[in-house]
């Protein structure tokens, strides 16, 4: 074991990333490690670490309690939106994240995120969207795409008996008042992903309003695909549907695109 | 606490591809993105008993695999001596 100590190169993990708990409890190539990966990053950037509250859903990203080396709290059932609104409210010095899955964002806590929305709470959601309930076992989530299987809809989602996938950064948008952040990222895309969630906190700590980033995200275990099949989906299926882009950014965040 | 994890680095002709065992969950999706194909399924087995990765001398040592990898299991260095990007 000696020959191998001799050079010790760490992993390159941000160092808001808390190592002790690593490898994480996510699975096999779930696509939340790469957001809470780009999240790490932008925290590491903005050099915020000691006044991050970090707040995780229920659901997958409820596996996220002991990722970072930041205080953390885990709610329930999208919850996560008004706990981290209060302690906003109480500690506005504090950069309060919330963390959600699209089952605790969009179905079971969806008025958390339209109020704290339409009244322009200060704070940054960040959502994955894996187009199911991956902790239950993969059913079908508002987001679950037209055709799509899932344990509940064998034989794919049909729009006319289900309805349409949810889209999610376009109502907050549209609910959104001037100043809000809207983003919808891609794991496909991490450089982008980091930079729409560094703006959302950016736009926090500028104290403009409501900031909100959705990522689209994989879930191999449960779409039961390959490494390639994951990556087709993410990059080919799910932009078909949801558009990948800035939604609402508002001229003091254009500018500092401009300016950095 | 900081823990240490053990680390395989290869030396190839543009860079040295370092593999943490301890951290890959083998699930492939640096194979996939890497644009030279040049990343295969390695005999040393990962934390959870999957073959984990490694990479032959056509890599060009352009860090995508580090950068997709969910886990951070690997860390790639260009020969210069600087570490790879992010």
């Amino acid at each position: 074991m000696e020959a191998v100590r001799t050079e010790m190169p760490a992993p390159a993990m941000p160092r808001s990333w808390r190592v002790d708990t690593k490898p994480h409890k996510f699975c096999p190539g779930c696509g939340h490690g790469l957001v809470l990966k780009c999240l790490g990053q932008a925290i590491d950037e903005l050099n915020i670490q000691g006044r991050v509250v970090f707040g995780c859903d229920i659901g997958c990203s409820l596996l996220s309690w002991d990722f970072f080396n930041i205080d953390t709290i885990q709610t329930h059932h999208g919850r996560t939106t008004p706990v981290m609104v209060g302690l906003k409210r109480a500690r506005p010095e504090l950069v309060t994240i919330a963390y959600m899955g699209d089952g605790g964002g969009y179905a079971i806590g969806a008025q958390h995120l339209v109020n704290a929305a339409s009244r322009g709470e200060n704070i940054t959601v960040v959502l994955a969207n894996n187009t199911q309930y991956a902790m239950t076992g993969g059913q079908m989530a508002p987001t679950t795409l037209p055709g799509q299987k899932t344990e509940t809809t064998p034989y794919g989602r049909e729009p006319e008996t289900t309805g349409y996938p949810f889209m999610g950064p376009e109502m907050v948008a549209a609910i959104t008042r001037e100043g809000a952040y809207v983003a919808r990222g891609s794991v496909a895309n991490l450089r982008q992903l980091k930079s729409y969630i560094k703006k959302a906190l950016e736009n926090q700590i500028a104290g403009r309003g409501f900031s909100f980033v959705e990522a689209l995200s994989g879930c191999p275990t449960n779409w039961r695909t390959n490494a390639a099949e994951t990556w087709d989906f993410i990059e080919e299926e799910m932009p078909n549907y949801f558009k990948v882009g800035e939604i609402k950014a508002s001229a003091a965040a254009k500018k500092g695109e401009e300016d950095g | 606490m900081t823990l240490e994890f053990q680390s395989k680095t290869k030396e190839l002709k543009k860079g040295l591809f370092t593999l943490f065992p301890g951290l890959c969950k083998g699930c492939g999706l640096c194979v996939e993105k890497c644009p030279k194909h040049c990343i295969a399924w390695s005999d040393i087995l990962g934390v959870y008993g999957t073959p984990s990765v490694e990479a032959n001398d056509e890599c060009i040592a352009c860090g995508i695999c580090q950068n997709v990898c969910p886990d951070c299991a690997i860390l790639v260095r260009k020969k210069t001596g600087k570490v790879g990007p992010n």
